[in-house]
């Protein structure tokens, strides 16, 4: 059975994700060892690395990509012909509430999303403000005298703060939330890799996407059209219970994170 | 044939003279005698160069005899700094310009020499079980410093959380993570010249901390105004519309987080559910 598949993303769209993925996943690695020291699982990623000056090395590194990914970011955007479908609409809303009315079973119709859902907004959004106050505070943390030249240095220690605060709510989005809407929830979803998202993921994902590209007729090139294979179950299936596995165990870390910090927090600051 | 058993004779009691000190001392206080023999200066001095008492007299005689002239049980903090300060002239010398010596000659409590170099198992700073030893600095002036009683019977209004604060620092975490450890107490607060923040020669003093933070090899040339203005154990309030700004970002964090944890997992329950559902209905 032939099926089609439709283009997603661009190669440097994809170049992005990577290089902003991969910084991600170093910078989390290395920086929340630092924020809890004595625990044996921060020992063994320090030592996985090569030491503690390796860390460092490392979270400073990736933080220059991150940066740098981040500011092309904005300069691709301008670069590139406007587009507003990332921007949220009043449709964002309604598809919001049909989706809670959907799980709640008050209605049986599942919202029609576009090109990207309101999760997906939510999402690239929120790594957009998280990269520059990361960013920001990263560099004031990184040269605490060279910041102290130019603010006092309550200032210096509050970066210290948003860091730590920051880091939390955006691993949280990404390792629990976006891992499990794009990664595990159509696993395996090859579209980072590929740039391609197959006929029937986007009619199920996205149908109102789906009805434009069918109405347009731009995509029925033969390039376009792939032989799903389906020899590959066992495959899939293996790869699906290593990512489970993987899944659970960081979502086990980052609820253990995100309990300790706020705990931490609320000791000194309410109680 | 008599020279030579004379000669053997005297040569056993020279030789005898200096272990007798040692293990009249020994007879009774073996712990303290082999703390001594395991210390830096096992063999350069003897028990009488601290505790008085006459060497000359042997030690299988009955011990009070040894104790005799000018003998010192328990030297008084006062005490050790002058016996100490026979041999360590120069060391004496500075740290009896401290706080420590400050309040010690006022007749209050505070640090000696034995306090943080120990008493008779006294190391090398070098070596590594050495409670002056790089690496064990931080707990040898926890355990007065972090110590609420002792700290508040003193009366000083000197606070006990110096040592949790420092942990926080990077200086630290650095060490708890298995790597360096960057700066320890005496590297700003220095070791015998220890002196209150308000003294205007302590290196922590406010004038004085862009030179103590520039040391070479630490950060060198911070020679900026504002590490003046500030204090690295202390939560340093910055005020925004007469807020605590630190509040108002740990408020704010705490709801986003407890905000966006229960929405994730939510979600994620609910789409899982719902699915189960549509499968029931085909």
């Amino acid at each position: 059975m032939a099926e089609l598949k439709f283009r997603r993303f661009t190669v440097n769209q994809r170049i992005q994700h990577i290089l902003f993925f991969v910084s991600f996943i170093l910078l989390a690695y290395t920086g929340f060892p630092l924020k809890f020291p004595e625990e044996w699982w921060s020992r063994l990623m320090i030592e996985s690395v090569g030491g503690f000056d390796n860390r460092t090395l490392i979270h400073h590194l990736s933080g220059l990509v991150m940066i740098g990914v981040s500011v092309y970011h904005v300069v691709y955007h301008i670069l590139e012909k406007p587009r507003f479908d990332v921007l949220f609409n009043l449709k964002d809303l309604d598809d919001f509430k049909q989706q809670i009315k959907y799980f709640l079973r008050y209605s049986d119709e599942h919202p029609k999303f576009g090109r990207y859902t309101w999760k997906q907004k939510f999402e690239y959004f929120g790594a957009g403000f998280g990269a520059v106050i990361m960013g920001f505070t990263g560099l004031l943390m990184w040269q605490p005298f060279e910041a102290m030249k130019y603010f006092p240095i309550g200032l210096v220690q509050i970066a210290n703060l948003f860091h730590t605060w920051e880091a939390v709510l955006a691993s949280i989005a990404v390792f629990i939330g976006h891992f499990y809407d794009e990664h595990f929830d159509k696993f395996p979803n090859l579209s980072w890799l590929t740039g391609n998202i197959p006929e029937e993921e986007l009619r199920h994902e996205h149908p109102l996407e789906y009805e434009e590209a069918m109405k347009n007729r731009v995509i029925e090139t033969p390039e376009n059209v792939e032989h799903t294979n389906k020899d590959n179950i066992l495959i899939v299936g293996f790869a699906k219970l290593i990512f489970t596995m993987i899944f659970v165990a960081i979502c086990v870390w980052m609820l253990w994170i995100s309990y300790n910090v706020l705990a931490e927090a609320i000791k000194t600051y309410i109680i | 044939m008599m020279i030579l058993v004379l000669i053997a004779v005297l040569y056993m009691t020279t030789a005898s003279a200096q272990e007798n000190i040692d293990e009249s001392c020994f007879h009774c206080h073996p712990a303290q005698v082999n703390e001594y023999k395991a210390s830096v200066h096992f063999n350069k001095n003897t028990c009488a160069d601290c505790h008085g008492g006459d060497i000359n007299i042997s030690g299988t005689v009955v011990s009070i005899n040894v104790m005799h002239t000018n003998f010192t049980g328990k030297p008084t903090p006062v005490n050790v700094t002058n016996f100490c300060s026979k041999c360590h002239e120069n060391e004496t010398m500075v740290y009896e310009e401290s706080i420590h010596w400050q309040r010690l000659k006022d007749g209050r409590s505070a640090a000696s020499c034995t306090d943080c170099h120990g008493i008779h198992n006294i190391l090398s700073s070098k070596d590594p079980n050495s409670s002056t030893h790089f690496e064990n600095i931080p707990e040898t002036c926890a355990k007065c410093h972090e110590n609420q009683t002792r700290m508040q019977a003193l009366y000083y209004g000197i606070q006990t959380d110096r040592f949790d604060t420092y942990k926080k620092s990077f200086h630290y975490k650095s060490y708890a993570g298995g790597g360096r450890l960057l700066a320890v107490c005496s590297d700003c607060h220095e070791n015998h010249d220890t002196r209150q923040a308000s003294d205007p020669k302590s290196a922590v003093n406010p004038a004085n901390l862009p030179a103590t933070c520039g040391k070479q090899g630490c950060h060198t040339g911070a020679n900026n105004v504002f590490i003046t203005g500030g204090k690295i154990h202390e939560e340093q309030s910055v005020k925004l519309l007469s807020i605590d700004a630190k509040k108002l970002v740990t408020y704010f964090y705490i709801i986003m987080i407890l905000f966006e944890l229960s929405f994730t997992i939510g979600l994620i329950f609910l789409g899982i559910t719902s699915k189960f559902e549509i499968r029931r209905r085909h």
